[in-house]
């Protein structure tokens, strides 16, 4: 034929354009007769035992009993004990489904808050847990999400806790991220020691030290202030920023430490 | 249950319902009712509602057995839930289509956009009913039947284009063009091999043609025909590589675009039952009908409704054929279409012709033994 085209290949049999996909097609199907590879979800389950010889893509061997993927990404589990609530797993959400709620029981003085995670919303993307310091917010290998209410897709910290609690396998994100190398930095001379960052500061690094009061200059006015200026432990420091926005006179920036 | 027809049952029934009627009525009331005329009118309409049942529940289960096939090319399971292995799924999705709204679009024309798909569902109805399915469901000795039937299948890509013309959608006018275009490719070929095959049987009848088959099947000396027709159905029935007026990788969904609800359902109906009706005359034209070879027991064949028994399970097998077709085969273009069409399904389907009245002058099949009653 002169009129072929390049995605024609004109040295085969046009016999073999029908012949070979029949057979490609007719090997598969007597491959699946009797069981396709379906696993036919509400009656059966990837965790079942007979399921055991199916291959964990990421490790390349078999399920364990119980077990999906390990770096399965399902609902989270939150440790409410040592959530400090510094507020950087809601920042991170790109989809912003963690709302800061008061959590049930705490002082009303000093509420401690913890996220609430909104399901409807979550594309587990793991950037929360990426982003917790303290390693309480995991995601763990629950995948059966389906509610009848909308509002029941709003899991509170609590609900997060239950989850936490049921042992389930955790999968701690641990994206592969440059230490943060940045650091709470003061500007000395707009500081007036209200002692605002040490308070708020989720993990305490923050000590408020003494400055020597200067001698005022004749002619000079001090300025009205505590003596006191913020110094962070960058050790401790979990760099949440929760310092910065508190501070009444903006006198703390990021920056790297000399 | 031999001599139960189609007719005759639909009479008896019609003769036992008027009957019971009658007898509750005073005279001149049951006098009318009883009167010949009314009992046959009845007996045509239950006889049409009999087609009417057979024919929508032979489609559904298509769909079905298509989806179960499918899934099964694809490593899969298809529809499972609703009803025992998903056989009633289609039920179900019949139901959630006539109860949806059907939406005009505001310029399409009102008269085309809604005859278009009835006629279409009608036409394909009209062809059922024209078919024997077994010596008994049989809709009378037409002559012509096999005529007949092959001008009814060809009237779609008609309706096809008066649909798609009347729902001013660019997407519906192309896929519409493509069918009427296609047409052209393979309705030549498709018919010279039935001519092959009417001239070994010497008939236009289907049940005469059926009856020929009895010593063996006309698929082994007609092979060459039987390979040209098929290829000819699939392009007829508009199923994939055929597929092109539907290319919903290139056109929407074609030339039902913009059709839903109930209108939708009446195409994707109307396109099973064709699929159905070109298996029916695959295995009406060169498996037999519902004859069966001698060597199968007679225990087989002679239970009650075993002709239908029989013309059923070929036509599904035949079916299955055409899914695994679809499971392997791309979508063809058009340009390939027509040179399948012209290059090589005509001179092919000459060639069966050729060999055809070759067979009949020779009045001899080489492996097959003997014609007994050559045509012509
Ligand atoms: S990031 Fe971790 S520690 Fe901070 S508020 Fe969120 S859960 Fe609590
Ligand atoms: S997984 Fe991603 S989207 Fe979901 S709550 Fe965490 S940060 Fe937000
Ligand atoms: S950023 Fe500020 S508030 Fe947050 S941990 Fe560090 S010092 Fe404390």
């Amino acid at each position: 034929m002169s009129d072929v085209t390049a995605t024609e290949k004109p040295d085969e049999n046009p016999i073999l354009w029908v012949a070979r996909p029949m057979a490609t097609a007719a090997r598969q199907f007597a491959k699946s007769l009797f069981r396709p590879s379906t696993i036919v979800y509400p009656y059966e389950r990837l965790e079942d035992p007979k399921f055991r010889d199916r291959l964990d893509v990421a490790s390349g061997k078999p399920f364990g009993v119980g077990q999906v993927w390990d770096n399965y990404r399902g609902v989270h589990a939150l440790n409410i004990a040592t959530c400090i609530s510094c507020n950087l797993c809601a920042f991170s959400c790109p989809d912003v489904c963690i709302d800061m709620v008061t959590t049930a029981g705490s002082d009303p003085k000093h509420p401690k808050k913890c996220p609430q995670i909104d399901y409807g919303k979550c594309s587990y993307c793991g950037f929360c847990s990426d982003a917790c310091p303290e390693g309480c917010l995991t995601m763990t290998t629950r995948y059966e999400l389906s509610v009848s209410k909308r509002s029941d897709m709003i899991y509170p910290p609590e609900r997060l806790f239950e989850v936490f609690r049921s042992k389930l396998p955790m999968n701690p994100i641990r994206l592969a991220r440059p230490e943060n190398e940045d650091a709470i930095l003061l500007d000395p001379p707009l500081c007036i020691g209200c002692n605002a960052c040490a308070r708020d500061c989720p993990t305490q690094c923050i000590t408020m030290l003494d400055v020597p009061k200067p001698e005022a200059k004749p002619g000079e006015k001090l300025p009205k202030r505590i003596w006191k200026e913020p110094v962070v432990n960058d050790s401790d420091c979990v760099r949440c920023g929760t310092c910065i926005s508190v501070c009444p006179k903006e006198c703390l920036f990021w920056g790297t430490r000399k | 249950m031999a001599s139960a027809t189609l007719y005759s049952v639909s009479y008896d029934l019609s003769h036992l319902l008027l009957g019971g009627i009658a007898s509750v009525f005073p005279d001149p009331l049951r006098a009318w009712i009883s009167n010949g005329n009314v009992i046959t009118g009845l007996a045509v309409l239950i006889f049409a509602a009999l087609l009417l049942a057979a024919s929508m529940l032979n489609t559904i289960l298509l769909i079905w057995w298509e989806r179960k096939l499918l899934g099964r090319f694809m490593d899969r399971r298809g529809a499972m839930h609703v009803g025992y292995a998903g056989l009633l799924q289609n039920f179900a999705d019949g139901f959630k289509l006539f109860r949806k709204t059907t939406v005009q679009p505001r310029e399409a024309d009102a008269l085309g956009f809604f005859t278009g798909p009835t006629a279409y569902m009608v036409t394909s109805m009209i062809l059922f009913g024209v078919l024997p399915i077994s010596s008994g469901w049989n809709s009378g000795a037409l002559p012509l039947s096999l005529l007949l039937a092959l001008a009814i299948f060809s009237f779609a890509p008609l309706f096809i284009f008066v649909s798609a013309w009347s729902s001013n959608n660019k997407y519906s006018l192309m896929g519409g063009m493509r069918s009427a275009a296609q047409m052209i490719a393979y309705e030549v070929p498709l018919l010279l091999a039935v001519v092959a095959v009417v001239i070994v049987a010497g008939s236009f009848d289907l049940t005469t043609i059926v009856y020929e088959q009895q010593n063996y099947w006309f698929w082994g000396p007609l092979f060459v025909a039987l390979v040209v027709f098929v290829a000819g159905m699939l392009a007829e029935m508009e199923r994939i590589p055929f597929d092109l007026p539907e290319a919903e990788a290139e056109l929407v969904e074609g030339w039902n675009t913009e059709y839903g609800g109930m209108l939708f359902a009446f195409f994707m109906l109307a396109d099973y039952l064709r699929s159905l009706i070109g298996s029916i005359l695959v295995v009406l034209l060169f498996l037999g009908g519902w004859t069966m070879p001698s060597w199968v027991p007679s225990a087989a064949t002679s239970f009650p409704l075993a002709g239908i028994f029989w013309f059923m399970l070929k036509t599904y097998l035949v079916f299955a054929v055409f899914v695994w077709i679809r499971a392997a085969l791309p979508r063809v273009r058009t340009d390939q279409l027509l040179r399948v069409g012209w290059n090589r399904m005509i001179p092919l389907s000459l060639l069966a012709v050729f060999l055809a009245a070759a067979l009949v002058t020779v009045k001899c099949v080489p492996v097959f033994g003997c014609l007994p009653s050559p045509g012509i």
